[in-house]
């Protein structure tokens, strides 16, 4: 039996101050998910399947700015972790090249979850 | 050449098959009668992009090629329930393409087992455009 705590989860990290629509959020989370599984897969193959058989789990968070975003791409990285930020092709809502979201993951648990408890869900 | 790098050779499915012709994209379906707030929305269009990812890998690497190598273009439309997504997936089933169910959980927000998200393609924009044309952006 494993514990909570070592299961693997993903992150994705959602800028709030963009106002995207539940839509536009979505696409977004989903580049910044496809794109974490795929890299994770390259160099941490055992972690992504033993996240997808346990539900391959993911939560969605928010930051208020770029800032946050930025700074807790740069820890997860020091830490380790598979990282993706999305920038937007800005074909609707937004301008070219804004960054959206950070996909973390997937990751042990206890990793992830060191980086982002402060944060709120989105 | 490592054995890994061996092995994942001879059983890699063969990536015969004709390249896609026109742009293509990754069509997701959300339950509306469902109430989900954005960030749930969010993490089963994920589910369902990853699932629906790893599918067309093993079934229509061509696709899937495509797909990455031009910008793995998504959109998210609105489903009335679910029978409304279990009809388009039978729908799109019929016409050839990859269809992937998202079940939710049920940790949080509604019920275990609710049927959250339908995930379409990778397909060419033409042939989803049929199933899907109707149907408004959330």
């Amino acid at each position: 039996m494993v514990s909570t705590a070592d299961e693997p989860s993903m992150v994705l990290i959602a800028r709030h101050d963009l106002k995207m629509s539940a839509g536009k959020l979505a696409v977004q989370c989903s580049h910044a998910a496809v794109s974490c599984t795929l890299n994770a897969r390259k160099t941490h193959a055992r972690l992504v399947e033993r996240w997808k058989n346990a539900g391959a789990r993911k939560i969605c968070l928010r930051v208020d700015d770029l800032a946050s975003l930025q700074r807790l791409a740069g820890q997860a990285q020091a830490a380790g972790l598979v990282t993706y930020i999305v920038k937007d092709a800005g074909h609707t809502e937004v301008p070219p090249g804004t960054v959206t979201v950070l996909g973390i993951g997937p990751a042990p648990r206890r990793a992830i979850d060191a980086l982002v408890s402060e944060l709120k869900p989105y | 050449m490592s054995f890994r790098s061996f092995l994942h050779r001879i059983t890699a499915p063969d990536p015969s098959g004709k390249p896609l012709e026109g742009p293509c994209k990754m069509v997701c379906v959300v339950n509306q009668g469902l109430k989900m707030g954005k960030g749930k929305i969010a993490a089963q269009v994920g589910h369902g992009a990853v699932m629906a990812t790893m599918k067309s890998g093993a079934e229509k690497p061509m696709n899937l090629e495509q797909w990455l190598a031009t910008g793995q273009k998504k959109v998210c439309l609105k489903g009335r329930d679910a029978e409304h997504l279990l009809d388009l997936e039978k729908q799109a089933k019929s016409a050839g393409i990859l269809t992937t169910l998202v079940h939710d959980a049920g940790h949080t927000q509604i019920p275990s087992g609710s049927l959250t998200v339908l995930a379409l393609g990778p397909e060419r924009d033409v042939i989803l455009e049929e199933i899907t044309g109707e149907l408004k952006l959330l």
